[in-house]
């Protein structure tokens, strides 16, 4: 398969197993955003870079707070809980990878999966967005975006 | 059973073995490292009885480990905890010799899929 054929309802379907599995152990927590996404106040973005005979990235992008409550439930740690940034990038960035490990699952038969990155700012946009599908996590906006690299 | 987990995510090892302890390996001595190259000191030094590791490391991946255990004489097996699971990369965990791949996102049930037919 290319990364032509990715669709929405594939990265729906990754993203969902991803978080059924790792996150909330069971289904339906993850579901699609409905209506327009809201503007972030304290944006944070995970991504990892695939190469070889396709490149590109797969992106998370969230808010602050979402991002350090899917690493309270990564760590099972209570919602009060205090959570160092280091919990919070190691967290949100192995969810973009395993994400991104799957997409390339689907997009590339060969290459590499890069390292995960945690940022609050998104990368070098140089890429073209070929899929980006808006999901609601425990109802609070959460984007999974799929770009192919030049 | 001594078993070692090497990721070089924290949070992945401690969900890693958290599932172990839901597919019922609970009673598993676990020991932790944070890339291949810490994992293959452990393997050098202290040999565990199973290798669960990571393949995308920084300093050595989970590939080079498998190599380096095989290539030193280590009698340690090793099976991979992985975010990809494509045919391809089965194939080459298989060629060099790994028990098993599981790819995440995994279940308890994949776990012991995986695990109980090697510890039969």
């Amino acid at each position: 398969m290319t990364a032509t054929l990715l669709t929405s309802d594939l990265v729906l379907s990754v993203a969902e197993e991803v978080f059924a599995a790792l996150v909330d152990g069971e289904e339906g927590k993850l579901t699609p955003w409905i209506g327009a996404p809201m503007p972030f106040a304290e944006p944070v973005v995970a991504w990892v870079d695939l190469a070889g005979d396709w490149s590109g990235r797969a992106v998370l992008l969230t808010e602050r707070s979402t991002a350090d409550d899917l690493a309270r439930a990564l760590l099972c740690l209570d919602p009060a809980e205090d959570l160092g940034d280091e919990d919070l990038v190691d967290a949100f960035g192995e969810i973009a990878n395993v994400v991104g490990g799957n997409i390339k699952s689907i997009v590339a038969t060969n290459g590499d999966l890069g390292l995960p990155h945690v940022a609050t700012t998104i990368p070098d946009a140089s890429g073209t967005i070929i899929e980006e599908v808006l999901l609601s996590w425990r109802g609070r906006l959460m984007i999974v975006r799929v770009l192919h690299l030049p | 059973m001594r078993v070692l987990i090497a990721d070089d995510s924290r949070v992945m090892r401690q969900i890693v073995i958290r599932t172990l302890r839901q597919a019922g390996y609970d009673w598993w001595d676990i020991t932790e490292a944070a890339d291949g190259a810490a994992a293959l000191g452990i393997v050098r030094s202290d040999p565990p009885d199973l290798v669960l590791s990571d393949w995308n490391m920084p300093e050595m991946t989970g590939i080079e480990l498998l190599r380096a255990i095989n290539a030193e004489g280590h009698d340690v097996p090793l099976g991979f905890v992985t975010s990809e699971g494509s045919p391809e990369m089965r194939a080459l965990a298989d060629t060099e010799g790994a028990l098993f791949l599981i790819a995440k996102p995994f279940t308890a049930e994949s776990f012991r899929d995986a695990i109980e037919p090697v510890l039969a």
